[in-house]
């Protein structure tokens, strides 16, 4: 595909994914889909090589393994509304649906989603309640670390300077579970999250929850679960899962005053978006 | 950073080949450097629909991809929808006919937009239609005429569509 004579230092393209991370390491800046990218250079140029790392094929792909699935970092939001996955993926895929508009989603990445680390990233909380994990490799080095621990702040990761991240890992189990995502914004399109809320739950055969995970995004600096609740919420009847939503169960979220909202009405709309998305999941049982 | 890269697109069935700058949006290759000015600069962050171009038969904002990224890509704006005589492809006349431009700035992006959208050959109902172009803004005519002209023109257009979708002019 990539047929230009000329290729100056501004522009790299790695052979594979050690000399990408080589690549990173010496400075370059990581550019896949570029949705992230380019709005972060608007009016400015771009001070250092670019290091395009859309061409790799091993960092491509939906796939099932052994231990579950894999979504190589290059997925892109179009292809992952579009992949054949069981339902507790329902939820991701709406949100898929939900980044940008058609043109961003045929171009933003999964990876870059997690990379860019933004509170507000539709990915995040979705990628929480499938209990995802991240594949981080190095020129030496491979290494897997949970989401949560990946993500360690306001559009901070535990990437290291010579680590590209090249997969999302969702682990086996639970594929019938039950995955509802409710995003509040401004207007019904193409809006910067005000409030989100993820929930995958796994119903047993009276229909009783097995196992629940909720996580809230916008109201904290990274996305977060909410535990407390996943713990009431064992055992209780699905018509019932709305009843069992606490204050308390949102105490660990710390909205912040914006543009969008106050924290406040975060605060309140989280309770409601989270109750809805319980008696969403219960209905859908 | 202003070395310079030599990038080939296939733009409207015709093969350029120009040397520009290697961070240059594909947007600013288009317009800056190759003279094709249909797609236009607005939002500048992917936002507005506005500069969107097929690239190989998928619509993408052109002003948040690098050019040399789709280095020999299949590039469709929306004049490359006109056959080779000038002829409307039937959602263009629709447009033309349903008064879906005002001041026409948004219209490339919603003619490339709504092509893509009709060239799976589906009937749309009105509010499927607004679901599915929620990536193009446009700040005068309001939606309307350009929800009536894409209605008029599904079926119509669907040959045309799939033509343009694969990056072959009408």
């Amino acid at each position: 595909m990539l047929q230009g004579s000329a290729r100056p230092l501004e522009y790299l393209v790695p052979a594979d994914v050690a000399e990408a991370a080589a690549m990173k390491a010496a400075g370059a800046l990581v550019l896949a889909g570029g949705t992230d990218v380019y709005p972060t250079h608007v009016g400015r140029p771009i001070a250092r090589p670019i290091v395009d790392i859309a061409g790799l094929d091993a960092l491509k792909g939906i796939e099932v393994t052994h231990d579950g699935y894999r979504l190589g970092a290059l997925a892109r939001w179009s292809e992952v509304a579009a992949a054949n996955l069981a339902p507790r993926f329902d939820a991701l895929r709406a949100a898929a649906r939900e980044v940008g508009a058609i043109q961003v989603q045929n171009a933003g990445t999964i990876g870059g989603n997690l990379c860019t680390a933004s509170p507000a990233a539709d990915g995040v909380p979705n990628l929480l309640t499938l209990d995802a994990s991240v594949e981080l490799t190095s020129p030496s080095s491979r290494r897997v670390l949970p989401l949560e621990g990946f993500l360690t702040g306001y559009r901070s990761t535990a990437l290291g300077d010579d680590e590209l991240l090249t997969a999302v890992l969702i682990p086996r189990g639970g594929d019938d579970a039950r995955a509802t995502f409710l995003k509040l914004g401004l207007r019904r399109y193409l809006v910067i999250s005000v409030v989100m809320v993820s929930a995958v739950i796994d119903f047993d055969e009276r229909g009783r929850v097995r196992e629940a995970r909720v996580a809230v995004g916008a109201c904290s600096p990274v996305a977060q679960r909410l535990r407390a609740l996943e713990a009431d919420l064992r055992g209780k009847p699905a018509d019932s899962l709305e009843e069992v939503v606490a204050p308390a169960h949102l105490a660990e979220l710390t909205p912040i005053d914006d543009v969008r909202a106050t924290a406040d009405y975060r605060r309140r709309a989280a309770a409601t978006l989270v109750g809805r998305a319980l008696a969403a999941c219960g209905r859908d049982r | 950073m202003s070395a310079d890269l030599t990038t080939t697109l296939v733009v409207n069935g015709r093969t350029v080949t120009r040397t520009a700058g290697a961070h240059l949006s594909l947007l600013r290759w288009l317009r800056d450097v190759a003279d094709v000015l249909d797609p236009k600069y607005a939002c500048g962050e992917g936002v507005c629909g506005a500069c969107a171009v097929l690239v190989d038969g998928e619509p993408v904002s052109s002003c948040i991809v690098l050019a040399a990224q789709v280095d020999g890509a299949r590039v469709t704006t929306a004049a490359g929808l006109t056959g080779p005589g000038g002829e409307l492809s039937p959602l263009q006349r629709a447009f033309h006919e349903h008064h879906a431009a005002q001041c026409g700035f948004c219209t490339p992006g919603m003619l490339i937009c709504a092509t893509a959208m009709l060239a799976d050959g589906m009937t749309r109902t009105r509010d499927e239609i607004r679901h599915e172009l929620h990536g193009n803004l446009c700040r005068c005519t309001g939606y309307q005429q350009v929800v009536d002209a894409i209605e008029a023109a599904q079926g119509a257009a669907q040959g045309a569509a799939q033509g343009a979708a694969q990056g072959i002019p009408p």
